[in-house]
């Protein structure tokens, strides 16, 4: 059984939780890590190749970036964001993007059981929180989304870059204006802190992957890398790339 | 049996060279892989520009599909003289013919070296390998 680094930062700026999602996954030979955290202030998240004209209101967010990874805009806010970075050659990764996408959404389902919530697979059902021309990611499913009330809870995507992979996941708490009618944990609980659900995924992914955390913190060069790498992401010729 | 006239990297993409160019693409398997099989589902690909220098090894471009941004990494060192602008419009090309008419870029090469890359059959094996 292996040991991976978990490393738990809550409330933290939008440029310090793209700038360390970037450090861990371009530093050869990290060990594989999961992060767990949250954001402050709010914070909209287009997707590596999103115009920002196709978000509407995405000024309305406390703080614009673009992400690395693909996929639709997230509005982080009341909701659980985590991160692993690992060599794509670990078990999680194996097989394939579809496959190693399959792995990750059966630890996250497994662990919203144990938090009460029955998720399953989008398939090929319609969902009622899928809208066009929004940007959106929570508006937009394929069959490999977790679902739960008929809405897609679970933001998720991916960025490949020099053997390693960076999966980015989003379990939305609670909504948002912007992103209106999608399923959260609100549903069933009340004033669901990310903190409340980080120790059920953390066990389902230990479950998943054979393997234990151990709590860490970035080392001193990380923390380097991370600010320097992480003054991009809110830059405007960044969030304005495309 | 994929084509034997060009070598194959680890991370999909192929190269094929003639004389002092090369054509760099990406292989079924990548293809596969990105897009589960739904064309749609690759999105969108961003090559560089002409005149770039791109060394082995190094990114030339990126590839996303529903799911993923992947990098595209150059097998060779050399200058880009040439872009497939179709492959960027009309990315179910990739999945029909990642050989010919789906190659991406074209490089004026400043070394022929091909240390490291694989020939057919060590890429067939090496697929074969992956697929656990």
């Amino acid at each position: 059984m292996g040991t991976w680094r978990l490393i738990t930062t809550w409330g933290a700026a939008p440029e310090f939780n793209m700038g360390l999602d970037e450090a861990l996954l371009v530093t050869p030979g990290l060990p594989p890590t999961l992060r767990f955290y949250s954001w402050k202030p709010d914070t909209l998240s287009l997707g590596y190749f999103q115009k920002l004209s196709e978000v509407p209101g995405a000024e309305r967010a406390g703080a614009l970036v673009r992400r690395i990874t693909g996929g639709g805009a997230i509005h982080h806010v009341r909701e659980l964001t985590f991160s692993i970075s690992a060599d794509m050659s670990i078990d999680l990764y194996a097989g394939g993007l579809a496959t190693s996408y399959g792995r990750v959404h059966a630890a996250i389902a497994r662990a919203l059981a144990n938090f009460g919530v029955d998720a399953k697979l989008r398939g090929e059902a319609s969902l009622a929180s899928d809208r066009a021309n929004t940007g959106m990611c929570f508006h937009h499913s394929t069959a490999l989304d977790l679902t739960w009330d008929g809405r897609k809870g679970v933001g998720s995507a991916q960025r490949r870059k020099g053997g390693r992979v960076l999966h980015h996941g989003s379990i939305k708490l609670g909504t948002s204006p912007l992103e209106g009618d999608i399923a959260s944990l609100e549903s069933r609980r009340k004033s669901v802190a990310p903190s409340d659900l980080a120790p059920f995924l953390r066990e389902a992914l230990a479950a998943e992957i054979g393997a234990e955390f151990e709590a860490s913190v970035p080392e001193r060069d990380e923390r380097e890398l991370a600010r320097e790498l992480g003054q991009r992401y809110t830059a405007r010729e960044f969030v304005n790339l495309r | 049996m994929r084509p034997d006239d060009r070598k194959y990297t680890t991370t999909h993409e192929w190269v094929k060279i003639d004389g002092d160019t090369a054509l760099l693409g990406i292989t079924d398997f990548a293809v596969q892989e990105l897009s589960n099989g739904n064309t749609s589902d690759l999105v969108y690909c961003d090559l560089p520009e002409v005149g770039r220098e791109v060394k082995a090894g190094q990114t030339f471009g990126e590839i996303e599909s529903v799911k993923a941004v992947s990098d595209l990494n150059s097998p060779v060192s050399g200058q880009v003289v040439e872009i497939n602008h179709t492959i960027e419009e009309h990315l179910e090309v990739l999945a029909k013919d990642p050989w010919t008419t789906g190659w991406m870029v074209k490089l004026k090469l400043s070394s022929k070296s091909v240390d490291g890359l694989m020939d057919a059959a060590a890429y067939e094996k090496f697929v074969a390998d992956s697929k656990h």
